[in-house]
C-alpha cells in the first residue's frame, strides 16, 4: 500500500519551476547536453511508466519494448519508405499503443504477476524479432542513420532540438501524471490497485481503467524511443530491447516514489546524476548499487524519495500548498 | 531433450514457491547462477566433483534462500502485490553483480573427466552429464513428491498453499512454512546449477537467461503445479530440440516465449494449473 | 655589507626564484582522451586496450613525448552502455583533447562516431569490429582493427592453398560479427566455387550444439566455417568431438573466441589443429612482437590478446599524427592521420579508402592454429612462424 499524492496547485507550480529549469539549462550549461537530453528523456520515460507502474500497479518489466517499437517504427519508416518524422512519429506511437491494447486485454485478466512475466517475454520475442528479421531491421548489426529531414525546419541531429523535443515529452508526461491525479480516472485507478474486487462492487471497470494507463503509458514512451534513437544516431535489437534499460525504468521510479508526479523525475535525476558523477570511481559496482537500492527501498521506504519528501515536506507551514488528499 | 530434466528442476522451484507463497521470484535464474559458482570454486580449489559438491550446495541454497525470505520478504509480506516482484529483482540484481565483481565477466568453465562422454542406449547418443542430472531431478521430483503428500511437513505446505489463514486455524505455523519452501525452492534452483555446470558454462548474467526458461516451464505446466512444472520443462526441452533440428536455432528462444504467451492467452492456468487466477 | 651590495643580493636572489620555476616548467603534456570498458560485460577487454594504450604512451614518452610533449592518457568508463560513453565524450571534447580514441563495443562506438562526427572530432577506433563503422563510416572515424571481410580474405587464401576441398558448412553466433562472418564467407564460396551444405546462426545462451553438429556431420563437409564468442568457442569444439564431426578443417573465419588463449584451456585436446582467423599473435614475424608481448603481459600482469596489441598500434599511429600535424589542432590532426604509414609490432597501420570504407587500416589478417597445444601463426607465409598442418584428423585417430 502506498499513497498516491495527487496535490493541487502546489504540484501545478512544482512541475511548473521544474519545466523552467529545463528549459534554462541549454543556456547555462550549453556543453553538457548529452548529459542533460539523457536525464530530461528518461525522467519522460521513467514518469510515462509510472502510469501503468504505479499509478494503475501493474509492474512492466519489459517497457523496453515501446522503446525499441519506436525506434524502429520511425527509423525504418524514414529509411526504407522515406516518411519523415512529421509522419514516422505518430505512426510509431499508433504502433505501440495498438500493441499495449492487444497486450493489455490478454493480460490484464490475470494477476499482476503474469503481467510483469508476460513483459519480459513481450519485450525478449519482440528483440529476437528484430535480431532475426535482417531484410526488414538490419538484424543484430542495427540501424544506423545520419540525417534525417528536417522537421518543422528544425534539425533533429542538433543537440538543442532534441533537448527540447524532450523536455516537450516530460511536460506532456508530466501534465498526463497530474491530470490523471485530480481526476475521477485517478480515484478509480487507484482503487483498481488496492483492491480490484471490490473496485468492482463500485461498478468500476478495471479492464478499461487499466487499459486506459496503458495506452498512454505506450504512447509516451514509444514516443520516447523514436527520440532516443536520434540521440543515439544508432541502435540495436540488443540495446534497445533490454531488460537492464526496462530496469532502470522500474528503479527510477521506485527511487522517486511510485504513483507519484515528480516522483520518477526526481529517481531519473538522482540516479543518472549519481551514475555520470561516480562513473569513474564505483565503476563496477553501479548495478549493484542499483539492487541495494530496490531491496533497501522496498524495505524501508515503500513510498520512495519523494514520499519521505513529501513526509518532509508536510511538516513545513506552506502557505500555498493544498491539503493533502489524505 | 535432457536439458529438459534441467528446466523441469528450476521450474519446480519456482512453481513451488508461487504455489504456497503467491510470490513470483524473478531471482531463481540467479540463485541457480550462484550455485554454479559455488561448484566452479568447489571444483577448482578443493578439486570437489560437482555431484558431490552437490551436497554442500544444496543445504547452502536451503539456508540462503530462508535468509532472504526472512530478513527481505517476509517484512513486506502485507504489502502490495508488486513489492515482492520489485524485491526479487533487486536481489537477482545483487546476486548477479556481485558475481560479477567477484568472478568478472569472464565465462568459466569446468572439465571433468566424464563431462564430454556420452553413452548410447539404443543407437542414440547421449550426453553423459545430462543424463545424470536428468535422473538425478527424477530422484529430487520424487522425493519431492514423497514429503509433500506424506509427511505432517509436506502436508503443512499444502495446507498453506490452498488456505494460509484457514491453514492457520489448525495450527499450522505458516511463517515457518513459508521461509522453508523459498529456502527449498532456492535450495533446487542451485542444485539444478551444480548438476548442469559439467555441461555448461557460467558467467555472471546467465541468471537471467535461466529465470525466463523457468518462467515459461512453470507457466506452461502451470504455476502452483509441481507435476505441470515437469511436463513444463520437458515440453520445453522438446519444443527447443525441435526447434533445434529445424535448423531455426536463430529463433529457438522465441518459440518457448511465444508459447508462454499463448499459454496465457488461451490457458493462464497452464496444462495441470488450477484455475486459481 | 653595504645598502647597495644588500640591494643587488636581493635582486639577484629574487631573479633566481622567480626564475627558478621557469628553467624546471616542465612541457605541458598532449591529452588524449580515451573511451573504453573499464566496468560492466566489456571490462575484460577494456583492460587490454588500456593496457595497449599505456604501453604504447611510454614507449612514446621515453623517446622524448611528440613535439617535445610528455602523452597523457584520459582515460573514461564508458561503463558499457551508450549513454555513458556519449556523457564520456562530451566531457573529453568539452576538455579540449585533440582525438577520442574507442570504443571497445561496435554498439558503443557507433553512437560515438555519430556524435563525435558531428561536433568534428576525430574519433580513432581500434577494437570494434562491425564493418559499418568504416564502412561508410565518416571523415571524421578512423579504424585500425582489421575488418571482417580481411578475416574472411585470409581464410580463403589459406583454404584455397590445400586441395580437394569443396564443401563448406558455417555456424555463426547470431549476433552483428557472427551474421557478417557468414555472409563473407558466403560470398566467397559463391566466388571462388565452393558448396555451402550447411548454414546456421544460433543465439547467445545456446549450450548444445549437438543437434546443428550432427546435421552438419550427415552433410559431410570438408570445411567447417565457424564464428562464436569465447564462452562457446571451447564448448562447441568438445562437443564436435563427442558427435564425432570430422572435417578436412575447422576454421574460425570469425576469430573471436578461437583466438584466444582461453580456447586451448578450455578445449583441451579438442583445441588441436584448428585454423582461426587473428589480428594479431606474438608470433608473427613483425618487428618486436614478441618484446610487445612481455611488455603488455607486464602491464596486464595477465595473457594479453590481440585487442592489446590494436590499441597499442593505435596509440602510435595517433601520435604520428600529432607530430605531422606538427600541433594539436584537431583538423590538422585528422588530415595528418590520413598520411600516418606505420610498421608496427602489432603490423602495418595505415588508413585507406578501398572497397568502399573509409579511413580503414587495411592491414591483412593472420591465420593461426592451435599446433600441439600452442598457437603459430601459419599465414601470410612472410609473418608465419610455422607451417600449417593439414588435413585434420579424424577424432578417433588422434
Amino acid at each position: 500500500m502506498y499513497k498516491t499524492r495527487r496535490g493541487g496547485r502546489g504540484t501545478l507550480g512544482a512541475i511548473a519551476a521544474v519545466l523552467a529549469a529545463g528549459a534554462a539549462y541549454p543556456l547555462i550549461l550549453p556543453r553538457s547536453l548529452n548529459f542533460g537530453i539523457s536525464v530530461v528523456l528518461f525522467a519522460a520515460l521513467a514518469t510515462a511508466w509510472d502510469l501503468i507502474g504505479g499509478w494503475a500497479g501493474q509492474l512492466s518489466l519489459g517497457h523496453a519494448a515501446f522503446i525499441g517499437l519506436g525506434a524502429y517504427v520511425s527509423t525504418l519508416l524514414w529509411t526504407k519508405a522515406g516518411l519523415g518524422f512529421a509522419a514516422g512519429l505518430p505512426l510509431a506511437i499508433a504502433a505501440g499503443v495498438l500493441l499495449a491494447l492487444a497486450w493489455g486485454f490478454i493480460t490484464f485478466r490475470l494477476r499482476g504477476a503474469y503481467f510483469s512475466l508476460s513483459s519480459i517475454a513481450v519485450a525478449e520475442v519482440l528483440r529476437i524479432l528484430a535480431n532475426n528479421w535482417s531484410s526488414l531491421t538490419g538484424g543484430p548489426e542495427g540501424v544506423s542513420f545520419n540525417d534525417l529531414p528536417p522537421l518543422f525546419g528544425l534539425d533533429l541531429f542538433d543537440r538543442r532540438v532534441e533537448y527540447y523535443a524532450a523536455l516537450l515529452l516530460l511536460a506532456a508526461a508530466l501534465l498526463i501524471a497530474f491530470r490523471i491525479g485530480g481526476s475521477r480516472a485517478g480515484f478509480y485507478l487507484e482503487a483498481v490497485r488496492e483492491d480490484q474486487d471490490s473496485s468492482m462492487a463500485l461498478g468500476v471497470d478495471p479492464l478499461r481503467m487499466k487499459l486506459i494507463a496503458f495506452s498512454l503509458s505506450a504512447a509516451l514512451t514509444t514516443a520516447g524511443g523514436c527520440l532516443y534513437a536520434v540521440y543515439l544516431s544508432f541502435f540495436e535489437p540488443h540495446g534497445v530491447f533490454s531488460l537492464d534499460l526496462s530496469v532502470q525504468l522500474v528503479l527510477m521510479s521506485i527511487v522517486g516514489g511510485m504513483g507519484t508526479v515528480l516522483g520518477p523525475l526526481l529517481g531519473a535525476l538522482v540516479l543518472l546524476a549519481f551514475q555520470e558523477a561516480f562513473r569513474n570511481v564505483f565503476q563496477q559496482s553501479s548495478l549493484l548499487i542499483y539492487g541495494v537500492l530496490i531491496v533497501l527501498i522496498v524495505r524501508y521506504a515503500p513510498d520512495g524519495l519523494s514520499g519521505r519528501l513529501q513526509l518532509l515536506l508536510r511538516r513545513i507551514p506552506w502557505p500555498l500548498r493544498s491539503p493533502s488528499a489524505r | 531433450m535432457l536439458t529438459g530434466g534441467v528446466y523441469a528442476m528450476v521450474g519446480i522451484g519456482l512453481s513451488l514457491i508461487f504455489g504456497v507463497m503467491r510470490i513470483v521470484n524473478f531471482a531463481h535464474g540467479e540463485f541457480m547462477a550462484v550455485g554454479m559458482y559455488l561448484a566452479f570454486v568447489l571444483f577448482r580449489s578443493a578439486g570437489l566433483d560437482p555431484y558431490v559438491s552437490l551436497l554442500c550446495v544444496a543445504p547452502a541454497g536451503l539456508l540462503l534462500g530462508a535468509a532472504v525470505e526472512r530478513l527481505l520478504l517476509a517484512p513486506i509480506q502485507n504489502a502490495a502485490e508488486h513489492a515482492p516482484i520489485l524485491m526479487t529483482v533487486g536481489v537477482g540484481l545483487i546476486l548477479s553483480n556481485v558475481l560479477l565483481l567477484v568472478f568478472g565477466a569472464h565465462p568459466e568453465t569446468i572439465y571433468t573427466s566424464y563431462s564430454t562422454r556420452t553413452v548410447r542406449i539404443f543407437s542414440i547418443t547421449l550426453s553423459l552429464p545430462l543424463l545424470v542430472s536428468f535422473a538425478l531431478t527424477v530422484l529430487v521430483v520424487a522425493a519431492l513428491y514423497l514429503v509433500l503428500t506424506r509427511t505432517d511437513f509436506g502436508r503443512a505446505i499444502r495446507a498453506s498453499a490452498q488456505n494460509r489463514d484457514a491453514a492457520e486455524l489448525q495450527g499450522v505455523d505458516t511463517r515457518f512454512v513459508r521461509t522453508a519452501v523459498f529456502g527449498i525452492g532456492t535450495g533446487l534452483s542451485m542444485a539444478a546449477g551444480v548438476l548442469l555446470l559439467p555441461a555448461l558454462y557460467v558467467f555472471p548474467t546467465i541468471g537471467g537467461i535461466f529465470t525466463l526458461k523457468a518462467f515459461v516451464v512453470t507457466v506452461l505446466g502451470g504455476m502452483g503445479s509441481v507435476v505441470g512444472a515437469i511436463w513444463g520443462g520437458l515440453l520445453l526441452g522438446v519444443v527447443e530440440s525441435v526447434a533445434a533440428s529445424f535448423g531455426a536455432t536463430g529463433s529457438r528462444d522465441a518459440f518457448g516465449l511465444v508459447a508462454f504467451l499463448l499459454v496465457l492467452l488461451v490457458r493462464p492456468a497452464g496444462l495441470f494449473g488450477r484455475s486459481r487466477v | 655589507m653595504r645598502a647597495y651590495d644588500r640591494f643587488r643580493l636581493l635582486s639577484l636572489a629574487l631573479c633566481a626564484v622567480l626564475a627558478a620555476p621557469l628553467a624546471r616548467a616542465a612541457p605541458e603534456p598532449i591529452r588524449i582522451g580515451i573511451i573504453t570498458s573499464l566496468s560492466g560485460s566489456f571490462a575484460t577487454f577494456g583492460a587490454m586496450e588500456v593496457a595497449g594504450y599505456k604501453v604504447a604512451a611510454g614507449e612514446v614518452n621515453e623517446k622524448g613525448g611528440v613535439l617535445g610533449r610528455p602523452i597523457e592518457l584520459l582515460i573514461e568508463d564508458d561503463a558499457s552502455n551508450q549513454n555513458a560513453a556519449l556523457a564520456a565524450a562530451e566531457k573529453l571534447v568539452n576538455g579540449g583533447v585533440p582525438l577520442v580514441m574507442g570504443a571497445f563495443a561496435s554498439s558503443i562506438t557507433k553512437p560515438l562516431g555519430g556524435y563525435l562526427t558531428r561536433v568534428k572530432v576525430t574519433l580513432l577506433n581500434t577494437n570494434s569490429a562491425d564493418t559499418s563503422i568504416t564502412k561508410p563510416g565518416s571523415p571524421y572515424v578512423f579504424r585500425v582493427g582489421q575488418t571482417t571481410d580481411a578475416y574472411a580474405d585470409a581464410s580463403f587464401d589459406l583454404i584455397r592453398s590445400f586441395p580437394d576441398l569443396k564443401t563448406v558448412a558455417v555456424l555463426v553466433s547470431n549476433d552483428a560479427l557472427g551474421r557478417s562472418t557468414a555472409t563473407s564467407v558466403k560470398d566467397k564460396c559463391k566466388a571462388l566455387g565452393y558448396k555451402v551444405v550447411g548454414d546456421q546462426a544460433y543465439d547467445r545462451g545456446l549450450t548444445d550444439f549437438r543437434p546443428t553438429l550432427n546435421s552438419f556431420k550427415s552433410a559431410s563437409p570438408d570445411v567447417v566455417a565457424l564464428s562464436s564468442y569465447e564462452e562457446d568457442a571451447a564448448t562447441l569444439l568438445r562437443q564436435a568431438k563427442e558427435v564425432d564431426l570430422s572435417p578436412k578443417i575447422f576454421i574460425a573465419v570469425g576469430a573471436t573466441g578461437y583466438a584466444l588463449p582461453q580456447f586451448i584451456t578450455g578445449a583441451g585436446d579438442a583445441a588441436e589443429y584448428v585454423f582461426s582467423a587473428a589480428p594479431w599473435r606474438p608470433e608473427a614475424k613483425f618487428p618486436g612482437a614478441q618484446d610487445l608481448y612481455k611488455r603488455l603481459f607486464k602491464m596486464l600482469g595477465a595473457e594479453p590478446s590481440h585487442h592489446a596489441a590494436k590499441a597499442y598500434g593505435g596509440m602510435l599511429a595517433a601520435a604520428e599524427a600529432i607530430r605531422r600535424a606538427g600541433s594539436t589542432d584537431r583538423e590538422a590532426i585528422r588530415k595528418a592521420l590520413r598520411e600516418v604509414k606505420l610498421m608496427t609490432a602489432f603490423g602495418p597501420v595505415s588508413f585507406d579508402a578501398a572497397g568502399g570504407f573509409q579511413n580503414q587500416n587495411p592491414a591483412p589478417s593472420l591465420v593461426i592454429q592451435v599446433q600441439k597445444g600452442k598457437f603459430a601463426v601459419v599465414w601470410p607465409k612472410e609473418s608465419a612462424s610455422a607451417t600449417p598442418r593439414y588435413p585434420t584428423p579424424p577424432w578417433d585417430k588422434r
